[in-house]
């Protein structure tokens, strides 16, 4: 009876042990495949930040050429627009001769003395203005604005 | 395993870049024609040359009606045409101003 009870209390500790080792393997089996399934998704965590790092790149570069492009574009407006006021500066300079050359000259007294000479330069000055007025508006022409020595300088501007 | 579980659970995010660039091309219309101006005769008269523009005033236009205008006037009128000939050309330095700034880029190719 001893005996047996003792047999017995053996198979339930070989079994017990059997069924530890079993648990032990399937924990460490778990773990291993838990640890493997780990990594994968660390590698494709790794995959998806180096991709975003190119494109952070990309981005980054990109960036930089638009704002090269800005400044560039920032720069030829800067030109453009000095170049504008150059020009709007020089369209006052034929008004300013011409007030300048009125003043200077007394075209009344000048009239009277020699009407033929002041007619003359009177009517050379005028057909000079219209020739003037038709260049500035030919769209062919040069773009930018014509020096004035349309007769400003003669005592008979137009 | 416990502490790195739930970084299972929240994937990576990717990031989507997305370039668009977009430029406003304004036609640019024809400049209109330019303007054709008739000669107009100017006589400066005195009393040193009166009788003599009349006689060719009146061989010339066949009557001896005309416009006079004082000297003052026409000085007037020489500033007038100034100020006309100033706003032209400066209105057309600024459509010119313009037109280079909306300009499109011109693609140049570089050479092998």
């Amino acid at each position: 009876m001893a005996r047996s009870l003792s047999l017995k209390f053996a198979n339930t500790g070989d079994n017990m042990f059997s069924s530890i080792r079993i648990a032990i393997i399937l924990t460490m089996l778990a773990a291993a495949g838990g640890g493997f399934l780990y990594v994968k998704k660390l590698q494709s965590d790794l995959e998806t930040a180096r991709a975003n790092v190119a494109k952070m790149e990309i981005a980054v570069q990109t960036s930089e050429q638009s704002l090269q492009l800005e400044r560039a574009e920032s720069k030829r407006l800067g030109e453009l627009n000095s170049q504008l006021s150059n020009d709007l500066q020089k369209a006052e300079q034929y008004g300013d001769e011409l007030r300048a050359t009125l003043q200077k000259h007394n075209l009344t007294h000048l009239a009277n003395k020699k009407p033929g000479l002041i007619e003359k330069r009177m009517q050379n000055a005028t057909n000079k203005l219209w020739d003037d007025l038709e260049s500035i508006t030919n769209p062919n022409a040069n773009d930018r604005v014509q020096s004035t020595d349309s007769g400003t300088k003669d005592s008979n501007s137009n | 395993m416990l502490t790195t579980g739930c970084s299972l659970l929240t994937p990576e995010p990717k990031i989507v870049t997305v370039t668009n660039t977009v430029k406003t091309t304004v036609p640019i219309v024809a400049h209109p024609k330019q303007v054709q101006l008739n000669d107009v005769k100017i006589y400066v008269v005195s009393k040193e040359n009166y009788d003599e523009f009349v006689k060719e005033f009146e061989a010339k236009n066949g009557a001896d009606a005309y416009i006079a205008i004082s000297i003052k006037d026409y000085e007037n009128l020489s500033l007038n045409f100034a100020e006309l000939r100033r706003y032209i050309e400066q209105q057309k330095q600024i459509i010119l101003y313009y037109e280079e700034a909306v300009k499109p880029e011109e693609k140049t190719t570089k050479p092998e």
